[in-house]
């Protein structure tokens, strides 16, 4: 078993190491940022008080623990190097779980004199080690910033349990899925909701302005971001609240086994449906993209349209918060880019961002199937018949372009509806109109990966989700991180103007870009050959 | 004289690995033609460069009379392809693969699919993540023969086949080769290549170092002979064209090159012979020369 073990590493040993450095750099940039922004007490007073009136603010960042500098970059941070983690320990348990058991990896390894529960066990060290590696990370990362290391190891333990958490939840998952993508998006989905979660329980939170802290409503209660979030590093640095986080952890883990260890090696709970005798509707290449797309984007359009009726609600509690605050305004204005126009106007945009990048991932995930489709010899039947090369990959573009559209379409329309709900006219046509404006920024991701695909094969997918996260890092912490325009102005979603739009020129750029990407992909893939 | 497949030195480098270094191949129009050779010979890479999945780094390729790199989807319209290793999307059904594939082609004919279902004891509603490895190979074999086509290209089609399937598949070959279609079919089974195929070509090491008639190869063979003699070993030992003498008491065991069994067979009968079998050559013996050769292969016989 630690052979396995030993394997598993070595295979992941790249790509681990880039998440880690990303996750450093994360740390440490923002802690430097926020300390030479926020040196003085009352600069830092003057965030929490309007973080506090604000509960879109609280939703988008976190739990606010007092006005000391720690306070503040655990704040402003956690919940989004939580996200990171949890993703990066469901895809983890995917990889060496269900994504092996599909390809036949995982046979050649229960053949061997082990025990059937062993590589199960394997990934559960595997991962516990690399979590362990993450939180020292983490706090090495704040305290090389100079900051309390008290603090800074209580916010390591509170990433790295979290990440335990989501570890334990997709080994489970891994065990009842029948598909490695299946078990990919539910795990995303759990770290998804666990971030909404505690998002509205921040939200619905009662403050307390003596103390510039906040007391959670229930749903932070029940989620494991939330719970790391509890912990109040810096101010309180409780660890009881990691207690639920390990105990659940533990259990799904032990779940896992227990499952691995009766289970037949290829089944899943979930029962096998009979299907069709004959294809219906699916006849052509159009058709068989389209269908390896929708199951997974149905969990992007459910995604974007819950955002969607989040907006509406939650503006009206901007707006009634925020009335003749200027300095709230200016909060928001960094979340929103480019933004100008009305306070509302300015939250829709800056929830919309959201919505733009899970559209970006969407379409990015249309294209880059084709390179799953290739390796695993799908692309072989079907380049053998009448279907061009161009063929092929436009074919997946506009399956990605038409992903994009719709959930998009999703979150205006939701929005837009809660808005009707309200009353408000206006800001329903506004919302609508600034999802059509994050239309260009979520294209340039399929154009990217078209072109990434057809010149980078063997490359795409890690270049593609990459690239992605380093413009999805950028665009959201950009501002808080200070970083240079030039920097900035790299990550496409720095590009989503806001409602009213006066000047086109990025959105034009944008879709020149996307259109001239493509065009490079049609003529590379013309003479590409089948690459395995 | 033109041939429906017509590939000339061939070249395909993957990296520093020369997979295929300057093959031929021939096929004529209307023949059943065997492609054989050992496991890394470069067979289904050549097959995959005459679909024009891969481009060839020297050479020429015709297929159907078109360049297949630069003409892939008029070439393809008159293939049937099975690939030598069958991945099929394990969500769909196995109708719905054949349907797809079908109709990525132009549509399959109904009665041939109906019948070819029968015949191959398919169940089409099953996903294809629960088929059984033989039952993928027959889903591939079906999506290839249910729409009639010039040209059949198939990688290994029999592997994982039950031999009752694998008449079944004979069966098939029969019927597209009655109707005119030319056939290409690489495999490792012997017996199939003997019973199916018109000619044959083997490869070795990305070079065809056989390629005719397997009668016309018969001949490139050795008889082997078993006699019982008292008669010292060393006459026949010096004749031209004999191989491999052993002795183990009264029994001499030698094999001899084909054109050079009468000199052979007139000091056998001067040697007080009191018993002798002769066994004709096997094809078997043919392929385990090649395939078992060691080193580069030797210059290429055309028959
Ligand atoms: N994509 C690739 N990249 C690198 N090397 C390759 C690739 N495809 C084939 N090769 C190499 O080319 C050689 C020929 O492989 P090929 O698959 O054509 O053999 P084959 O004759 O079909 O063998 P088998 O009987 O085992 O199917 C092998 O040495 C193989 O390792
Ligand atoms: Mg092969």
């Amino acid at each position: 078993m630690w052979r396995l073990l030993w394997a598993d590493a070595r295979r992941d040993r790249r790509q681990l190491l880039i998440w880690l450095v990303g996750i450093a750099l994360v740390v440490a940039g923002s802690a430097g940022a926020v300390s030479s922004e926020f040196s003085s007490e009352q600069a830092r007073a003057g965030l929490l008080a309007v973080a506090l009136a604000t509960p879109s603010l609280l939703a988008l960042r976190g739990l606010p623990n007092g006005s000391g500098l720690g306070a503040l970059i655990f704040f402003q941070i956690f919940a989004f190097v939580a996200v990171v983690v949890g993703l990066l320990n469901t895809f983890l348990a995917t990889r060496h779980g269900r994504a092996d058991e599909e390809r036949g990896r995982r046979e050649l390894v229960a053949a061997a004199p082990l025990r059937r529960t062993a590589p199960v066990t394997a990934t559960l060290i595997h991962g516990t080690v690399l979590n362990a590696v993450v939180a020292a990370v983490a706090a090495g990362a704040l305290i090389v910033n100079g900051l309390d290391a008290v603090g800074a190891a209580v916010t390591g333990l509170a990433v790295g349990v979290t990440g335990f958490v989501c570890l334990g939840f997709g080994l489970l998952v891994n065990q009842l899925t029948p598909t490695s993508r299946a078990a990919n998006g539910i795990g995303a989905a759990f770290v998804g909701s666990a971030y909404a979660a505690r998002a509205a329980g921040d939200a619905l939170g009662s403050p307390d302005l003596a103390n510039l802290s906040l007391r959670s409503a229930w749903p932070s209660w029940i989620s494991p971001i939330g719970w790391g979030e509890q912990t109040l590093a810096f101010s309180d640095n409780r660890l009881w609240p990691l207690l639920p986080g390990l105990g659940l952890g533990a259990a799904t883990a032990a779940a896992a086994l227990l499952v691995q260890s009766r289970r037949d090696i290829g089944a899943s709970l979930l029962p096998e449906r009979r299907g069709p005798a004959a294809s219906g509707a699916l006849r052509g290449n159009l058709a068989l993209s389209w269908r390896l797309q929708w199951p997974s984007l149905v969990g992007w359009v459910v995604a974007g349209a819950l955002l969607g009726l989040l907006t509406g609600g939650l503006a009206t509690a901007v707006a009634d918060a925020t009335l003749g605050n200027p300095q709230i305004t200016d909060v928001l204005q960094s979340l929103a880019p480019g933004g100008g126009g009305d306070i509302t106007g300015i939250f829709i945009a800056a929830l919309i961002g959201l919505v733009v990048i899970l559209a970006a991932a969407a379409g990015m995930q249309g294209v880059l199937r084709l390179r799953d489709e290739e390796e695993e010899g799908h692309a072989e039947l079907v380049l053998a018949t009448a279907v061009r090369r161009s063929t092929w990959l436009l074919d997946a573009v506009i399956v990605a372009v038409v992903s994009v559209l719709l959930v998009l379409a999703a979150v205006g329309l939701t929005a837009s509806l809660s808005f009707l709900l309200n009353g408000d006219r206006s800001h329903a046509r506004a919302a609508v109109s600034q999802a059509a404006a994050g239309v260009p920024a979520a294209l340039v991701f399929v154009g990217l990966v078209a072109l990434l695909v057809t010149v980078l094969p063997r490359f795409a997918v890690a270049f593609g989700w990459g690239l992605f996260g380093v413009a999805v890092a950028i665009g959201l912490l950009g501002a808080l991180l200070r970083l240079p325009a030039a920097v900035r102005n790299l990550s496409p979603f720095s590009h989503v103007p806001t409602v009213p739009i006066e000047s086109w020129t990025s959105t034009l750029l944008l879709l020149a870009l996307t259109v001239a990407l493509t065009a490079l992909a049609v003529v590379a893939v013309r003479r590409r050959e089948l690459v395995i | 004289m033109t041939g429906i497949v017509d590939a000339q030195r061939l070249v395909k480098t993957f990296g520093r690995v020369r997979a295929l270094d300057g093959l031929d191949l021939f096929v004529q129009e209307g023949e059943v033609h065997g492609f054989l050779g050992p496991n890394g010979a470069g067979k289904s890479t050549t097959i995959r460069v005459l679909l024009g999945l891969l481009r060839p780094g020297g050479g020429s390729v015709s297929v159907v009379g078109l360049d297949p790199w630069r003409d892939a989807v008029e070439v393809h319209r008159e293939i049937g392809y099975v690939p030598g290793e069958v991945a099929l999307w394990p969500n769909l059904s196995g109708g719905e693969v054949i349907d797809l594939l079908t109709s990525l082609r132009g549509g399959a004919d109904r009665g041939l699919r109906a019948e070819l279902l029968r015949d191959f004891d398919l169940d089409p509603r099953r996903r294809a993540r629960a088929y059984s490895k033989g039952n993928r190979q027959k889903v591939a074999l079906v999506a290839a023969f249910a729409r009639r086509a010039r040209l059949y290209i198939l990688d290994e089609p029999t592997s994982g086949l039950d031999p009752l399937m694998e008449s079944v598949f004979r069966r098939q070959i029969e019927r597209v080769r009655a109707e005119g279609a030319t056939v290409l079919l690489s495999s490792h089974i012997l017996s199939e290549v003997e019973q199916l195929c018109d000619r044959i070509t083997i490869v070795r090491a990305g070079v065809a170092v056989e390629t005719g008639t397997l009668a016309a190869m018969r001949h490139l063979t050795r008889t082997s002979f078993r006699v019982q003699t008292a008669a010292t070993a060393e006459r026949i030992a010096d004749l031209p064209g004999v191989h491999d003498v052993r002795r183990e008491s009264e029994l001499l065991t030698f094999d001899v090159d084909t054109e050079c069994l009468a000199p052979v067979l007139r000091e056998v009968a001067l040697s007080g012979v009191t018993g002798l079998s002769v066994a004709p050559p096997s094809l078997e013996d043919l392929f385990l020369r090649h395939y078992g050769d060691s080193g580069r292969p030797r210059s290429r016989t055309r028959v």
